[in-house]
């Protein structure tokens, strides 16, 4: 009997066998990666990843890249947009086998990682020869020399973001509500600015809560390093344990119940539907409440000063166009990340996303003076008392410790599982045990 | 089997549940169409509207253009169709050798199925990103069939192998004596009888390469070669939050599915039911 | 690929042998993709297990031995929590699935007018993933735009919108109930095919005995099902405790850990790039951990004894 069904099966491999085949060299072609093509002749095709794609930044890059193959008919640019939360491990699993871009869009907290890991291609001779050389934020240039074990340059800024506090300034007419200039007035106004219908203020107490928990911590207190001289970390330091106590006494009375598990999407959907009428996250939102909102009934503030009257902002806030060293067209590449720099398109980006251009040329546009938020922005990085404290961007636990230890320790103290002290302490603990690992297996 | 007597009985204990029933499942697929067919404004707007007020497409242009769905949708497609060719025809083969024979290893073989089941697939994505790199199938849709292949196989061909040993053997070897010709022995008799269960076995492995969306997104790294799932993630990033756009996204991601169980229905209960009857 | 010749050449060599050769020449291709693409990987995850590998930070890779063990049981206080939360998950998780499920197939299978419709709108939620799902229930769990807060609120059952995902009860509550909604559909699929099957003829000469219909579901629906139920539940068992799509959506496996399970811990270590090598030592503990389970199960329930 089953020699049918034997001939049946064997009929069935061959055809499997030839659909391999078929699948197999119909798509080679296409499926080359920038690697297999030859500088030689000066054509190249260079990739490059964007690690936050979406319906409102995948277009602006496209843009640029048709702008910039116009002008470079013989190279061509490969755009792969990233969804920001995976951004990251993707690039780290490409980077751990050896399959990488040729560009990326790489955040400043990136950048020490990815240097030590060898991946990324030393800049300062490039951007020496360029006519960029003067023009880039020297400032954030520095900066990423500086978070660096060696010292180079692995990553130019394009754009530069800063945490400020979006407030519903038509309310707070109505109201008669001062807009807040120190931590008292930020606090009289979060609960002042609570009524029946609405409230004064939404934490961020789910994904990404605790980048911006930090800010506002270093924010009140003023701390310059991350460690002190004894390797200690500042986070529990009695002044950011009495900020905190105060600030998540805020829950449930001046906030909504459901901040708890506030990721970007319900904090910010808070603010721009008119439930809560301050909420902290950076500038580059502007663009989710222009569409919401008219353009007199929210502004940007700054997080107020310390008690010493300096504003404080963490350092590093930027993005940066990296080059990777595996690839084969740097000078392309270079060309790539030389163009998205230059005035016109840094411009580009920055007005259609709302942030801070890097390129001095830029600041002289005019859609720049007219945007409230972004001189909100220089008021502070301009003010030559600011503080620029740096985060441990070099510790190779620093996001995951952020994201695991710091996001639930800060719903615990919400949900009263735990208190402020306990959850700094921790906190405060898991940065020092990595620093010691990291101390120990560098201090040659 | 129940009988149902009388009119009030009948309501009762049955169109009352099935209204229920209906409602659970269907409410949060009705909710999220409505949502997709708002204005921008009024997803968030008191109070809430239960039929949009202003209907618009605006939010399934945004989808369809802005983040390339028209080029996931259809990658998607090819990876789902080749898959489901493979495994059905994989899973065939061993599913019979299961049913009709005994032999050694047999047990050894049915253990390392079920066992491929107890890892959660996070942890396998270094590990496969490695090996299809030097494969040279990154960003190829063959490596996503292969290792969604892979993963499928386990499950389908237990499925198969008793949906075969739930068909009498007798059939086969009639057919063979009747004096039909092999071909037609094998489209007449043999095919129709798998027909459920294969069309089971295909909904199954479908679904999942449908849905499927880390490893989609760690073995592609061009914005060309992508699947519906990862242009899905777009539409959650930060600064990119539009909730009429993402709920236009995943309406177009039900369509298929949807379509396939109106289609499919009726062989998807009498395959399971081969595959499973004690 | 192989020629006709070889082709016939097979089948010509079959006549000898073939009844011992065809069952292992039909498995091989499965044997083979599974063995290179699902075990090899596998196996590296047990490698793993036995070193520090952090893929971020290479300076730190080395033979851990039994280290990551040692502080798995020593030091971790998440690796028994988030067992236990895993243990509420998939025992909520299975039984209310299988409890609905038979309610969803005994009265899928009734006649009406529009089964078939009906039928193919029950099953729809089993083709949505986890993702989708989880965004669709976000929408409706949302305090300030949720549905269900307004529907509530119209009834009158709360009188202010409720943060469902805010109260560490709640949450787990409001992730049980939006996977419960994706999960019903399997069992109900496979109950019903299986209800199918039960001859009719059985329920007629219960009839004429006067055995209640209760009477009748215990004592000839329920044997007739054993095996369908004892399968899909096993499977759904280890579905549901790799499962980790809606948690990770829907609440992060929080607030505070209170939905942080086995396995979304360990995706967790993984996806946000710590040590692999711990995350591997986590994932072999949770593979023993089935593995035992399924034994036993099998064991216990005697499945095919007849095998």
């Amino acid at each position: 009997m089953s020699k049918k069904l034997l001939r049946v099966g064997l009929l069935l491999m061959l055809m499997l066998g030839g659909i391999l085949a078929a699948c197999g060299g119909g798509n080679d072609d296409t499926s080359t990666s920038n690697k297999d093509e030859s500088s030689g002749d000066g054509n190249a095709k260079i990739t490059f990843w964007d690690e936050n794609a979406g319906p409102q930044r995948t277009p602006i890059w496209e843009e640029l890249i048709e702008r910039f193959e116009e002008e470079n008919p013989n190279i061509k640019v490969e755009y792969v947009g990233l969804p920001k939360d995976s951004a990251k491990s993707k690039l780290d699993t490409s980077i751990a086998a050896d399959d990488m871009p040729d560009v990326a869009s790489v955040q400043t907290s990136w950048l020490p990682e990815f240097a030590i890991r060898e991946a990324l291609l030393p800049l300062d001779d490039y951007l020496a020869d360029s006519t960029l050389k003067d023009l880039i934020n020297t400032g954030a240039i520095e900066f990423n020399k500086d978070i660096v074990q060696d010292g180079g340059l692995y990553g130019i800024p394009y754009t530069q973001n800063l945490d400020i506090i979006w407030i519903r300034s038509d309310w707070f007419e109505e109201e008669g509500v001062k807009v807040p200039e120190t931590w008292d007035d930020f606090f009289a106004a979060a609960n002042d600015m609570t009524t029946d219908d609405r409230y004064g203020y939404t934490i961020r107490g789910g994904a990404g809560g605790s980048f911006q928990l930090q800010r506002l911590m270093f924010a009140y207190s003023g701390f310059e390093d991350y460690f002190d001289a004894d390797g200690n970390a500042v986070i529990n330091d009695p002044e950011n344990v009495e900020f905190l106590e105060t600030y998540f006494d805020l829950y449930k009375t001046a906030t909504p119940e459901s901040d708890i598990t506030n990721d970007y999407k319900e904090m910010i959907a808070g603010f721009d539907t008119g439930v809560v009428a301050m909420v902290h996250h950076n500038i580059g939102s502007f663009g989710e409440h222009n569409k919401a909102l008219e353009s007199d009934q929210f502004e940007a503030i700054p997080l107020p000063k310390t008690a010493d009257g300096k504003y404080v902002a963490e350092g590093g806030n930027t993005i940066n166009m990296s080059i990777f060293n595996s690839t084969k067209h740097p000078d392309a590449a270079w060309k790539f990340v030389e163009f998205i720099n230059s005035a016109e398109s840094q411009s580009y980006w920055n007005e259609q996303v709302g942030q801070i251009p890097t390129n001095s040329d830029v600041l002289e546009m005019d859609w720049i003076k007219e945007a409230p938020h972004i001189k909100t922005a220089f008021e502070v990085y301009d003010n030559p008392e600011t503080i620029l404290y740096k985060p441990p961007f070099y510790l190779p636990d620093y996001r995951s410790i952020l994201d695991n230890v710091v996001d639930s320790g800060t719903q615990a103290v919400l949900s009263g599982e735990m208190t402020v002290q306990e959850f700094l302490d921790s906190w405060a603990e898991e940065m020092e045990k990595s620093e010691a690992k990291y101390q120990e297996a560098f201090k040659d | 089997m129940i009988k149902m007597n009388r009119k009030k009985d009948k309501i009762m204990f049955l169109y009352l549940p099935l209204t229920l029933m209906i409602t659970w499942t269907i409410f949060p697929i009705y909710w999220t169409i409505n949502t997709a067919f708002k204005q921008e404004g009024d997803i968030v707007k008191r109070p809430l509207e239960y039929i949009p007020s202003a209907p618009t497409i605006e939010n399934f242009v945004v989808a369809w253009k802005n983040v390339g769905f028209a080029t996931f949708f259809k990658n998607s497609l090819i990876i789902g169709f080749f898959t489901v060719l493979i495994v059905i025809i994989l899973s065939t083969l061993s599913g019979y050798a299961l049913s009709r024979y005994n032999f050694k290893g047999k047990r050894f073989f049915l253990l390392m199925l079920l066992s491929t089941q107890f890892i959660p697939r996070a942890m396998l994505v270094i590990p496969l990103f490695i090996i299809f790199k030097n494969l040279g199938l990154i960003s190829h849709p063959l490596s996503l069939i292969i290792t969604y292949t892979a993963v499928e196989i386990p499950f389908t061909t237990v499925l198969m192998s008793g949906f075969i040993g739930n068909i009498p053997k007798e059939l086969e070897e009639a057919a063979a004596i009747d004096g039909c010709s092999k071909l037609q022995a094998l489209r007449h008799v043999i095919l129709p009888l798998l027909l459920p269960g294969i069309v089971a076995c295909g909904i199954f492995t479908f679904i999942y390469t449908w849905n499927e969306f880390l490893l989609a997104l760690m073995l592609t790294n061009q914005q060309a070669k992508f699947t519906l799932p990862v242009g899905l993630s777009f539409m959650m990033s930060e600064f990119n939050v539009n909730y009429g756009a993402l709920a236009a996204g995943s309406v177009i991601a039900l369509v298929p599915a949807i379509l396939l169980f109106a289609y499919a229905q009726k062989h998807l209960v009498s395959g399971m039911g081969g595959a499973i009857k004690g | 690929m192989d020629s006709p010749q070889q082709v016939r050449n097979m089948q010509t060599k079959k006549k000898f042998n073939s009844e011992k050769w065809i069952p292992y020449l039909f498995t091989l291709p499965s044997f083979l993709i599974i063995a290179a693409f699902l075990f090899y990987p596998i196996g590296t995850v047990f490698y793993y297990s036995f070193q520090h590998y952090d893929i971020s930070a290479p300076f730190y890779n080395r033979f851990a031995g039994f280290e990551n063990f040692v502080t798995i049981f020593t030091e971790d206080k998440m690796f028994l929590r988030s067992l236990w939360t895993s243990v509420k998950w998939v025992v909520s998780e299975v039984g209310l699935q299988l409890v609905f499920g038979m309610i969803f197939a005994l009265l899928l299978n009734q006649t009406f007018k529009l089964r078939g419709l009906v039928r193919a709108l029950a099953f729809i939620p089993w083709a949505i993933s986890g993702v989708l799902a989880s965004v669709m229930w976000s929408l409706m769990y949302n305090e300030h735009m949720g549905v269900f807060n307004d529907l509530l609120m119209k009834l009158g059952i709360i009188s202010e919108p409720k943060a469902f995902l805010a109260g560490t009860t709640s949450a787990f509550i409001a992730v049980i109930i939006a996977e419960l909604w994706r999960g019903i559909p399997f069992f109900a699929i496979t109950l019903l095919a299986s209800l199918q099957s039960i001859p009719e003829e059985l329920y007629e000469a219960a009839d004429v005995d006067g055995a209640g219909k209760w009477r009748q579901f215990i004592a000839i629906t329920l044997p007739h099902l054993k095996n369908t139920i004892i399968l899909t539940t096993l499977l759904r068992v280890v579905w549901e405790f790799n499962n980790v799509d809606l948690i990770f959506n829907l609440t992060g496996g929080g607030p505070a850990n209170s939905t942080t399970t086995l396995t979304m811990y360990i995706v967790n270590l993984a996806v946000h790039g710590s040590d692999f090598g711990y995350g591997a030592a986590l994932t072999v503990i949770s593979f023993g951990i089935l593995f035992i389970f399924a034994m036993t199960y099998l064991l216990i329930t005697r499945y095919q004894r007849e095998d």
